[in-house]
């Protein structure tokens, strides 16, 4: 089910733990596809029709920079024999800003700690994972699965529980997020591959900004959460509070800012000095 | 004999030096080889990454022709649009310029694969990679030189995916206000095609591996390229090579005794991969002082002075063989004339003057075997004449009767003008046995006068048992050579009045004493012979 055009959002119902004094119970994870496609296959789960969706929306995210090509800019990398701008492209896109709509995920924590249900399909190809950076209750299970003609060897980065072992063409390798904290999985095979994965016990849903910044999540309880974005295996910006009622709402007025702007960021530093 | 000893010897060391200074230049060779192939292996690697760059470039310049064409730049700003999926209708279009756009570059110009990006970092359409046909999730957007490309940058990278590739990306512009539309990225398979150009237009011997295999090897004319498959042996041991780890690229190693490697990161992710090349050469190496024949090539042989060598060659066999004739065959040759002439009997014995050397020792003791054999009773054997015996010497012990050198009594009115030595002596008066010991033969510490005589070998003396030797006296010897030299004189026709036994006696003692003294004789002995029509005396000191 498709809310919003125009948004390239993935909003996860979450049961969470109810609350005394609750009558509602959700008995599952629920993820629900909203306009991104690529992550509709492994994280499509049953959509309860009352649940409450919160439209929302981030800024200055292209003041974030990803840390793989940021690191692969360096010359120090021996990444390239000759790497040069193109004068017809302003320079404001030439910054590394992330592909957002993968690697920023905007997560609600409850008050409460969640509870793991279905697995969640991470697709490698490309050069990366997609998503980069998730955030899950931990004991969730993650099915990484292939989608390059070639093999892939992942390993958790000090991770004992996820050793590096070939995965091939099409091929499905699982993994249980083991407690709360964050993990990075790495690729023997394609350096530029590096994905976090946050344990979150309280999260209860999650979604992915489109291009633009926006994002659409969905609830299944309503209650006190908090956005919070994740990027890098890293929180980014700050916690939002927001209550869930019945109904939709729309905060997107009031972006999360999930990276501080440049003239903020030049009064800070004066300020500093 | 000296003159050849010292040209053997000399011979002996020119040879030897001429050996020492083949295992110096050996070694010379091989050290300026093992350099020169070192200095050779660092250019032809630093040409490989030149030309790698090189090649990069000029590839993404063709990139431009498919950034510029209307329908990639404008189905690809399509594509980044709809966030969801790709459009077929983009892809079909992309596709097809992407096809149209290839088929005008040139073969050696293109790529092996092309894929067009779109901003989400999807592939859209793509050429020559048919491993991903089919895969609708397809997409590229995470590698560096990719975004690099969607944030507009064109880059070059070497990914190590199924194969190696060279990659070159650049952005793709629809509106010049907005972010790249997307990005067209070309691929090149690092093969061994790859490989054969790459030699070809370096000069240089190449091997690509990757995942500790060799991936791919080009090498020019001459150079067995099997060769450089050695490599793999020798990955494990770049681990260690702080210059490789650090550098990125090794120094000079030498693997499987001869082959000179030197080893290189390929830029880009291939670099963290461990994925590189190597450039090998075989040094310029003789295996020994021989080597040399096998390594020369015609123009070698040409340079060489080969003029200068043989007539060093003749001059020094020339030289040999002169020094040869000179002290070997020639006293051989009168050696073996005196012999013929002893054996037809034209002499009863050997002339030591006329031989030097060993032929000398050897004619004395054929002399002295002869008066072996004569004194057992053999045959009468002439008196040797004195000059004939001594040599040219200043004191000529060659005497007339009474015409000897330094001899006062010479110059007396008895005396007769000294005759010139014969060329041959006259035959002398049958020997007589004389008596078994002479007196002066048998005083010990007189030394002989063939002994004194320079350049005359010793002779042994008579042996005690000669007879006539010790039988006859000094004075009976001296009257008969007195009553021989007169009978001779009046067969000559010479006046013999006056000429009395006293005087000849007296004539005789005094160069017995002479010669005796001068040349250390325990005696010496007179015999008559004619020399030009007049009766002569002619005088051989004896040893004892």
């Amino acid at each position: 089910m498709q809310t919003h055009a125009e948004s390239a959002t993935v909003v996860r119902k979450p049961q969470r733990e109810a609350p005394p004094g609750t009558a509602r119970r959700r008995s599952a994870w629920c993820v629900r596809l909203v306009g991104l496609s690529t992550l509709a296959v492994g994280m499509a789960l049953p959509f309860t029709a009352d649940a409450a969706k919160v439209k929302g929306a981030v800024k200055n995210f292209r003041l974030l920079v990803n840390p793989v090509w940021e690191e692969a800019k360096s010359p120090k990398q021996h990444g390239y024999s000759f790497r040069e701008p193109v004068p017809t492209v302003r320079a404001e896109f030439r910054r590394l800003f992330p592909d957002i709509p993968k690697e920023l995920c905007i997560a609600a924590l409850a008050p409460e700690k969640q509870k793991p249900e279905k697995p969640i399909l991470i697709r490698v190809g490309g050069g990366r994972t997609t998503p980069v950076t998730i955030v899950l209750p931990p004991g969730t299970t993650l099915q990484f699965k292939n989608t390059d003609p070639f093999t892939h060897r992942l390993y958790g980065v000090k991770i004992s529980t996820f050793q590096p072992n070939d995965t091939v063409k099409g091929g499905t390798r699982s993994w249980t997020v083991p407690g709360k904290g964050t993990f990075e999985i790495r690729d023997e095979l394609a350096p530029s591959l590096r994905m976090w994965i946050v344990g979150e016990p309280n999260v209860a849903a999650i979604a992915y900004p489109s291009k633009k910044g926006q994002f659409l999540l969905t609830f299944d309880q309503p209650g006190d959460y908090t956005l919070q974005a994740f990027f890098s295996g890293k929180k980014v910006g700050a916690p939002k509070p927001v209550t869930v009622g019945q109904k939709d709402m729309d905060i997107s007025r009031t972006p999360i800012r999930v990276a501080a702007s440049k003239k903020k960021s030049k009064a800070d530093e004066k300020k500093g000095k | 004999m000296l003159l050849s000893r010292f040209w053997y010897v000399l011979l002996a060391l020119v040879l030897g030096g001429a050996i020492f200074v083949l295992f110096l230049a050996t070694s010379m060779y091989n050290r300026a080889g093992a350099r020169n192939m070192g200095e050779g292996l660092s250019a032809d690697s630093q040409v490989v990454a030149w030309y790698l760059k090189n090649d990069a470039r000029s590839r993404s310049a063709q990139l431009i022709k498919f950034a510029l064409d209307p329908d990639v730049a404008k189905y690809l700003a399509k594509a980044s649009a709809n966030e969801q999926k790709v459009p077929s209708a983009a892809r079909d279009k992309v596709r097809a310029a992407l096809q149209r756009v290839s088929e005008k570059i040139a073969k050696d110009e293109n790529f092996d694969a092309v894929f067009a990006v779109d901003q989400n970092g999807r592939v859209v359409a793509f050429l020559g990679y048919d491993q991903a046909s089919g895969m609708e999730h397809f997409q590229l957007g995470g590698y560096p030189v990719v975004a690099d490309a969607l944030h507009g940058y064109i880059r070059d990278d070497t990914l190590v995916l199924d194969r190696l590739y060279r990659v070159v990306a650049r952005p793709v512009e629809y509106d010049l206000g907005q972010m790249p539309a997307g990005a067209i990225v070309g691929a090149r398979i690092i093969d061994d095609r790859f490989a054969r150009e790459l030699s070809a237009r370096t000069g240089a011997a190449v091997a690509f591996y990757a995942k500790g295999q060799r991936v791919a090897s080009g090498a020019p004319e001459g150079f067995d390229k099997s060769q450089l498959d050695q490599i793999v042996g020798d990955l494990e041991n770049l681990k260690t090579d702080k210059d490789y780890q650090q550098k990125g690229r090794s120094n000079v190693r030498t693997i499987s005794g001869l082959l000179g490697v030197v080893y290189a990161r390929l830029p880009g992710e291939a670099w963290q991969l461990g994925a590189g090349y190597a450039v090998g050469r075989l040094p310029y190496h003789v295996a020994g002082p021989l080597g040399f024949f096998n390594k020369a090539d015609d123009v070698d042989k040409k340079n060489a002075n080969l003029l200068l060598v043989a007539l060093i060659a003749l001059f020094a066999a020339a030289l040999g063989i002169l020094f040869t004739l000179f002290e070997h065959t020639r006293p051989l040759h009168v050696f073996r004339t005196e012999a013929i002439r002893l054996a037809k009997g034209e002499t009863d014995q050997m002339q030591p003057s006329k031989f030097r050397g060993v032929y000398r020792k050897i004619a004395s003791d054929l002399n002295d075997g002869v008066d072996q054999v004569a004194a057992k009773g053999g045959v009468p054997r002439r008196a040797a004449d004195l000059k004939q015996v001594m040599g040219d010497i200043p004191d000529q012990p060659q005497m007339s009767a009474f015409s000897f050198p330094g001899d006062p009594a010479s110059s007396g009115p008895e005396s007769s003008p000294q005759p010139s030595a014969p060329s041959r002596p006259m035959p002398s008066a049958p020997f007589q046995p004389s008596a078994p010991s002479h007196p002066k033969a048998s005083t010990p510490g007189v030394p002989d006068a063939t002994q004194a005589s320079p350049g005359a070998p010793p002779r042994r003396p008579p042996p005690p048992n000669r007879p006539g030797a010790r039988g006859d006296s000094e004075a009976d010897e001296w009257r008969r050579v007195y009553e021989e030299f007169v009978a001779t004189k009046q067969k000559c026709g010479e006046n013999v009045e006056g000429f009395t036994y006293e005087k000849f006696e007296q004539t005789l003692k005094k160069n017995r004493d002479a010669l005796v003294q001068r040349h250390g004789a325990k005696r010496v002995k007179f015999s008559v012979y004619v020399k030009e029509g007049k009766a002569a005396l002619k005088a051989s000191p004896i040893k004892a």
